[in-house]
């Protein structure tokens, strides 16, 4: 709340002296040429004139190309944001909780993308301008999609034409003054969008670099996993150290061995982003859709390069741990053996790819316990994919167990069996579950019952 | 009961066999069950079939959890009457003694109030639709009384035949001895009550007090767990994997019940 205050506050300010410029900067960018993508690679090498030959799509409808977009909208899934639950398939309206206000997503279907040309839809993922030349808000990662090359632009232009014709109209957002206002936006390119063309590392595979750009273009894995400061824009310098979104942790992504992706293989990866589940996780929450709608689909050898690609990246973030208090940490060992253990056991160890196993689980041991804490309240259900249809979910304990309760467990779960990590407050699991609007506990607690 | 011996005379002479009796009558309470099943499906609210994909419905947050019977004092559904036969009536069969608390002091009344105020007393699990032909013990639960309706039928004709037997007194009233005869003479049926089978009346009445004594303490019986700690049932828990192999080894976790257990909240 107060975080979200004082990045108000930035704004206005900002948007006070953006004005000024504002005006010189957006008619300055229209006219602008487009930037050159990304070391201009996966283009085949074409020249600009075969580039701008290209901005018009064929009449005939070309198979490959299509299909080449409808992989890449697969990768980048576009789904997340732009299919409401229970909606038609990209009709948007689908609402994004951002810590700003309410974003509802556009239409791109057919119906709406019909009017779109190849140029327009590239000025859109590198600049982040719709086809009147509007601005988007950064909600729409095209900090990320800057790095997709025009090919796979067109391609996915060309994909998205397909889809079946949706007449969608969508809610109007639900953001504050000024942000209600998009000019504001110029401030904020200015302040954080500064796009560098990928660099692939002399020496680095090619599997390496088509996980670079999967992950960092098309993917946007970074628009969750790293954190961002006060105005919604990434902290480039904690890239995949974790980041917070309408009430979830994307865990922290680095090669920490207890919080980061230091003890997974890649072959823990791919089958994670593949099957949902792994020896060591299983996909829940936002994660759980990413997987089902989009890593899930994706061919193997993509998967693979993704794993390649993050498993390298330099260990960061570490858990500072705690100190738990020794009767909340045997309150919480009771309540493990009576509510979790007949699932993921005393011993913590689970059962691979279906109870997924507490000791060394890297997403429990977060910094921030918000996953942990969320998923004893709410439960959670494991994302189905074609190799793992059958979900498995876990029930919701918000009714059976207080806050109290809740935080010991969580605290118990996070260091227990060689786990470390900073103990958790009944405070914030009240505040997740006002938060959540999870009712109340209807029980009362043992102590007050039974002793009559 | 009458109605049933009437028709069961009627189709005397076409008796030929049981077997053919009993698949006739089949056929008619199948064809029965569904008009009923057509007519609730055309009288309430449109039924249709769904499709689900993508593995069963799963909501978060969302749970069937059971009513915390444990924390309102006094009774929703006995009369004081009829807690004056309940109460000693479970008592004498699970008696306060050397091994333990008796059925008062484990709330096995309070837990069979609060399921006679609820949908076990309304009989909503059950079908209590004609015809109502004597039924075999086999069979079950074979009246046309809900249970609620046949606890507030039957305490009042039990204490009537009582009265009866015993110049006027009433069953709370009554020595250990003489409670043992009534009750002895409702399970074997020797005492003949007036509108109601006192044998149907001891079958429900015997199962709740035992359910009261060892169900889950949330449902209000069972009061400290003394019913699992006097059998040595582990209570609420769900899997013993990790124990299958040791043999010879006490389990060594103390009862828990939905609500937990003091553990939880003490240490």
């Amino acid at each position: 709340m107060t975080r979200s205050r004082l990045a108000l506050a930035l704004v206005c300010a900002a948007f006070a002296g953006g004005l000024l410029f504002a005006g010189a900067t957006l008619s300055q960018s229209a006219t602008e040429a487009p930037p050159q993508d990304a070391a201009g690679r996966a283009d085949g090498g074409l020249s600009v004139e075969q580039l701008l030959a290209r901005t018009t799509p064929p009449n005939t409808p070309n198979r490959d190309q299509v299909e080449r977009g409808r992989q890449l909208v697969i990768a980048g899934d576009c789904a997340a944001c732009h299919t409401k639950a229970g909606g038609a398939p990209f009709a948007g309206s689908r609402p994004i909780r951002t810590p700003f206000g309410v974003i509802y997503s556009p239409n791109i279907t057919s119906d709406h993308m019909k009017h779109w040309s190849a140029d327009q839809f590239y000025r859109a993922l590198h600049r982040g301008l719709d086809d009147d030349g509007h601005h988007l808000y950064p909600a729409f990662p095209y900090t990320y999609f800057v790095h997709v090359t025009r090919a796979d632009s067109d391609a996915m232009l060309a994909y998205l034409r397909t889809t079946p014709a949706v007449a969608a109209k969508r809610p109007a957002n639900a953001l504050p003054f000024p942000l209600n206002i998009r000019g504001v936006l110029v401030v904020w390119n200015a302040l954080f969008f500064h796009p560098k063309p990928l660099q692939t590392p002399a020496g680095k595979s090619a599997a390496w670099a088509r996980g670079q750009y999967l992950v960092e273009g098309p993917g946007h894995c970074g628009a969750c996993h790293t954190p961002k400061n006060m105005l919604g824009a990434d902290e480039t310098s904690k890239a995949y150290q974790g980041g917070v979104l309408d009430n979830w942790e994307a865990p922290n992504l680095t090669a920490d061995a207890r919080t980061g992706l230091g003890a997974w293989s890649v072959d823990d990866i791919v089958e994670y982003l593949k099957t949902g589940r792994n020896a060591r996780a299983q996909a829940g929450g936002p994660m759980a859709e990413v997987v089902s709608a989009s890593t899930s689909m994706l061919p193997d050898p993509d998967l693979r390069a993704i794993a390649v690609y993050l498993k390298d990246r330099p260990a960061a973030a570490p858990n500072a741990g705690g100190d738990p208090d020794r009767a909340a940490m045997a309150r919480g060992e009771a309540i493990w053996q009576d509510t979790c253990s007949a699932c993921h056991l005393q011993s913590g160890e689970g059962q691979a790819r279906f109870f997924p196993p507490m000791r060394g689980n890297q997403g429990v041991q977060q910094g921030d316990p918000t996953n942990v804490v969320r998923v004893i309240l709410e439960g959670v259900r494991t994302a189905p994919t074609p190799t793992r249809p059958t979900p498995l979910s876990m029930p919701s304990y918000a009714w059976k167990l207080t806050d109290r309760e809740i935080a010991d467990v969580a605290t118990y779960v996070r260091n227990a069996w060689g786990n470390k990590a900073a103990p958790v407050g009944a405070d914030k699991v009240a505040s997740l579950r006002r938060k959540l609007d999870l009712i109340r506990p209807p029980l009362s607690s043992w102590s007050k019952v039974d002793q009559r | 009961m009458a109605d049933a011996k009437d028709d069961a005379q009627k189709d005397g002479a076409q008796r030929r066999t049981h077997t053919l009796l009993d698949r006739r009558k089949l056929l008619a309470g199948g064809a029965l069950l569904g008009s009923a099943g057509a007519a609730m499906a055309g009288g309430a609210a449109e039924v249709r079939g769904t499709t689900i994909r993508n593995g069963q419905i799963w909501r978060p947050g969302e749970a069937d959890y059971p009513e915390d019977a444990t924390g309102a004092k006094g009774y929703r559904f006995f009369t004081g009457a009829e807690a004056a036969f309940v109460e000693p009536a479970s008592e004498r069969m699970i008696p306060s003694d050397d091994l333990g608390p008796g059925a008062i002091e484990a709330g096995v009344p309070v837990f069979i109030d609060r399921q006679l105020a609820g949908p076990f007393g309304r009989g909503d699990h059950f079908y209590l639709g004609g015809p109502w032909p004597q039924g075999l013990e086999t069979q079950g639960y074979q009246t046309r009384y809900t249970p609620a309706d046949l606890y507030r039928a039957a305490i009042p004709a039990i204490e009537r035949w009582v009265g009866g037997q015993f110049s006027g007194r009433g069953f709370k009233s009554l020595g250990g001895a003489d409670q043992d005869k009534v009750l002895t003479a409702l399970e074997g049926g020797d005492a003949k009550l007036k509108g109601v089978s006192a044998k149907a009346f001891w079958g429900l009445f015997i199962e709740n007090v035992i359910e009261g004594f060892f169900a889950d303490p949330i449902y209000g019986g069972n009061r400290d767990m003394v019913g699992w700690k006097l059998i040595g049932f582990p209570g609420a828990r769900y899997d013993y994997r990790e124990w299958v192999g040791r043999h010879s080894e006490r389990y060594p976790l103390p009862p828990v019940g939905l609500k937990g257990r003091p553990a939880w909240d003490r240490a």
